[in-house]
């Protein structure tokens, strides 16, 4: 790259500004500098993905000629995963690159492999723990065998443990592979990097040579970057270790599980934790160990299997959630220290947003912020609320070794005003801190394990026939005329009904809501139709219209249940050719429907505790609907980019994984379907009134 | 203009899936306006308009042929697939609502995403709706009280699909969540010089 410059359209300074970089091929190249030095940046020009719609550049980087020439890997994997199933994500490259079958098997299960991803490929991605999501990303990014690999801060949202299996899985994946990662923690990677760049503002390169000889000569530099901490790298921080800090050993009892447990979330052995005011407590334990369910149980989110919660007040009790952006509500820095009608005292509100070092920022937008600022602005608008209790989830992770600093310090200060404060946590900078720690163990392996679900008839179709069945019957329903005739014309569907039905209360899950709905359409006609009001010849026609809409929509609902948004995709694409890009967008975005949920939980309950509505209070739904869709949004772009670089631009031929076979049940499917068209018509000549 | 990039296509169909996801939610409401909707069907058309929003925001932020549409169809797919009562009535009613929003941006040729061509979208997805559930869903309510749904439909399609889309659009921009899209580069350029 040769006097790379970049100006995002949104900014008025470049954040690349005259760059000059050359790699060779095979090198391995570590990218430092602090958190907004445009790393990302760089990563985003040489994958050659910075888009001139974007904003202004000079030098960019050609698109890669070969689909998935140039891997990257991004520091959240749940922007990486497109797919249903570990499997039909790592073919997502060889799809875009419009493999053949054979060879696109051959390529993903090599990458899964390579990426030393263990779990079953029939598992969906997003269910997975964060370090096996890193490695399925990765498989993703290594499927199209790239001749250079960018990581972005691959492992920075990682406990220690994880994040060295995930980066040995890099090293040894990538081989013979130029590598390019950009971190914020060094250390770990630095006995395995040929070179060691250091990035400042406007990615003006700072330092550059092999990592001994910088390190050696240039420490001063790495420490003002904020790359390397001035301690020692890696010791602890000295300022308390739990026997240390006598002050307030005996702080009131403000929260407390007492021998409680959660099965269904891991949390097996009978928890004992006593939250003291005036002192920072650690929560840590292995990814799915339960972390986040405890902190629900104090929070009063949840309730446990068995024992017995101990918590403030809900007014007395403040939340601060792993991504700040889902809790903030108001258009400016001020207005969000205020926003919680918990938090009244303006004094207190002006003395944190001091404390908090966003004094300069009070008339800022929330979400303009930098992800540290943000941070810091979440935990000062909770210490606003005067909480007895502050939980905070992960309230480090991702950031640099300043801005965890900086965060650490504001919880410092909540607890030296009496707060009880209880983090879970990975950084070992807040567990050394900590006053007290409660280590959760890890689950064990096989506690997540779902049975298969039961497969019944409607399984053999096509989903094509499956959808058929469903539109051909609700037209055929327009045909019922009487009462009677409508009552014949669901007989059909009763009968056919359990091929359709995996199990007894997921069919009565399905079926209430129609039944009540029909119920409800049959009150109404009967209320408001020509007939005088609920007299006994308005009942028979709400009779009739109970019946006909639910030959309408029951033979739909039920079919359905057998579709997935996955297979339906390769429908649409084989068998009635629609084009490949938009049909492979729309099942990732579908698949992503669990993931979306979880999202949109967090998102209301972070709200309600900061007692901003419950969960029928329309203007709590309106700002969680916005803070859900800022989260995709932003997500979406990051998406854009790993399915970029896994070839998705130039996708618009592209093979499927899997094929949608079409065979001699969809035949019986087709004829159910045709039957259940003219089906009324005859039960309504039967039967109907003459 | 017409070409769609990853992002565009990505930011259409997810604005799509989070509405499908927020829609489970939006089911309390109804248990709010209950007893009045109980005793007068029609009054159940005054939040009508919250349906049609994924089309209005994808519309108004990605600014392309077929956004409002597609993004409108995904959160009705993903209703059906997660069981919605209606079944194949909800992929008509994402078709009508989609193609009633898209309409009023076709009229201006997709030159001009401004407050009155969002009403206009939420009025059209609106009487394109409530023809559908007349024909398929109320065919024998009178046409006095389909009148008044009518009504109903209208004004929560100009207030809570045409304004409240708009003004989402709006509060969107300033989070600086879609600089990367037409609604945002607007915005950005106006800012940045």
């Amino acid at each position: 790259m040769e006097r790379l410059r970049w100006r995002p359209l949104s900014r008025r300074e470049p954040t690349i500004d005259g760059l000059d970089l050359e790699i060779p091929s095979g090198q391995r190249v570590l990218l430092a500098g602090a958190s907004g030095s445009g790393k990302s940046t760089v990563l985003r020009a040489l994958a050659g993905l910075l888009d001139p719609e974007d904003g202004e550049g000079e030098g960019l980087l050609p698109a890669p000629a070969r689909p998935g020439e140039r891997g990257l890997l991004l520091q959240n994997p749940v922007h990486a995963l497109v797919g249903a199933t570990i499997g039909r994500d790592a073919a997502f490259g060889p799809e875009n690159a419009a493999l053949p079958r054979p060879a696109l098997h051959e390529h993903s299960s090599r990458a899964l492999a390579a990426a030393r991803v263990d779990l079953d490929p029939a598992r969906a991605p997003l269910d997975a723990s964060g370090g096996q999501q890193q490695r399925i990303a990765l498989a993703g990014s290594l499927a199209l065998d790239p001749e250079l690999l960018l990581l972005d801060e691959p492992t920075s949202m990682l406990d220690a443990p994880t994040a060295e299996q995930v980066r040995t899985a890099i090293l040894d994946a990538a081989g013979e592979a130029t590598l390019v990662i950009a971190e914020h923690r060094i250390e770990p990677w630095l006995p395995h990097a040929d070179r060691l760049i250091v990035l400042g503002p406007q990615a003006r390169i700072l330092a550059d040579g092999t990592p001994g000889e910088v390190l050696a000569q240039q420490r001063e530099t790495l420490v003002r970057a904020g790359v390397l901490e001035e301690r020692a790298v890696g010791a602890p921080d000295t300022a308390g270790t739990t026997s240390t800090r006598a002050t307030s050993a005996d702080g009131k009892i403000v929260a407390a599980l007492r021998g409680v447990t959660v099965p269904d979330r891991g949390l097996t052995a009978p928890q004992e934790l006593e939250v003291r005011a005036g002192r920072l407590t650690v929560l840590t334990g292995p990814s799915g160990a339960g972390k986040t369910t405890l902190l629900r149980l104090l929070t009063g989110s949840r309730t446990p299997e068995h024992g017995e919660v101990e918590r403030p007040a809900p007014d007395r009790i403040a939340l601060v959630p792993q991504d700040p952006e889902h809790s903030f509500v108001a258009a400016t820095v001020r207005e969000e220290l205020r926003a919680s009608p918990w938090a009244s005292d303006e004094a207190l509100a002006e003395q944190l947003l001091e404390r908090a070092g966003l004094a300069h920022l009070a008339g800022a937008h929330p979400h303009r912020l930098s992800g540290g600022e943000q941070r810091r602005l979440a935990i000062a608008a909770a210490l606003a609320q005067r909480p007895a209790l502050l939980v905070l989830d992960e309230p480090t992770v991702g950031l640099d070794a300043r801005r965890r600093r900086e965060v650490l310090d504001l919880l410092r200060e909540a607890r030296d005003r009496g707060c009880a404060v209880l983090a879970a946590s990975h950084d070992e900078l807040l567990v050394a801190a900590a006053d007290d720690q409660h280590a959760l163990p890890a689950p064990r392996p096989d506690a997540a394990a779902t049975p298969a679900p039961r497969r019944i008839p409607a399984d053999a179709l096509n989903p094509l026939t499956l959808c058929l069945i469903g539109i051909l019957a609700a037209i055929g329903s327009f045909a019922v005329q009487s009462w009677q005739g409508g009552l014949l014309a669901l007989a059909p569907t009763a009968l056919l009904a359990p091929l359709a039905v995996r199990s007894l209360p997921g069919a009565a899950l399905r079926l209430a809501p129609i039944l009540l709905s029909a119920a409800g359409l049959a009150w109404t006609t009967a209320l408001l139709g020509d007939a005088p009001a609920l007299s006994a010849q308005a009942w028979l026609v709400g009779l009739k219209e109970a019946a006909r809409i639910t030959a309408f929509v029951a033979p739909g609902v039920l079919a359905l249940g057998a579709v997935r948004p996955t297979p339906l995709g390769d429908a649409l694409a084989q068998r009635l050719h629609l084009p490949g890009r938009p049909v492979a967008a729309s099942v990732a975005a579908l698949v992503r429907v669990s993931h979306l949920g979880r999202q949109w939980s967090t998102i209301v309950e972070t709200r309600t505790r900061r007692g901003l509505g419950g969960a029928r209070s329309p203007r709590l739904l309106a700002g969680a609907t916005l803070a859900l869709l800022v989260d995709t949004l932003r997500g979406a772009e990051q998406q854009a980019l790993a399915m970029d670089s896994r070839g998705f631009a130039t996708a618009t031929r592209r093979t499927w994984a899997e094929p949608s076979p079409v065979g001699p049940a969809d035949l019986a499917g087709i004829a159910i379907a045709a039957g259940l068209l003219i089906w009324p018509l005859l039960a309504e000549l039967l039967v109907g009134a003459a | 203009m017409t070409r769609y990039r990853t992002v565009d296509l990505l930011v259409t169909v997810l604005i799509g899936a989070a509405f499908g996801v927020a829609f489970l939610g939006y089911g309390q409401l109804y248990t709010l306006i209950g007893p009045l909707t109980a005793a007068f069907k029609p009054a159940e058309g005054l939040l009508a308009g919250l349906w049609f929003l994924p089309a209005m925001l994808a519309g108004l932020i990605v600014r392309k042929p077929g956004a409002a549409l597609l993004a409108e169809l995904i959160a009705a797919v993903m209703s059906m697939l997660l069981g919605s009562q209606w079944g194949w009535g909800t992929a008509v009613s994402g078709l009508m609502q989609g193609g009633g929003v898209e309409l009023a941006f076709l009229l201006t040729r997709y030159r001009r995403f401004t407050l009155p061509v969002a009403v206009l979208g939420g009025v059209l997805a609106a009487l394109l709706e409530w023809g559908w559930e007349k024909l398929a869903y109320y065919q024998e309510m009178s046409w006095a009280f389909s009148g008044t749904m009518l009504a109903f439909f209208l004004l929560s399609g100009a207030l809570l699909c045409g304004v409240l889309g708009w003004a989402a659009t709006r509060a969107l921009v300033a989070t600086g969540a879609v600089d990367s899209l037409a609604a945002g580069r607007e915005h950005s350029r106006a800012a940045a010089v």
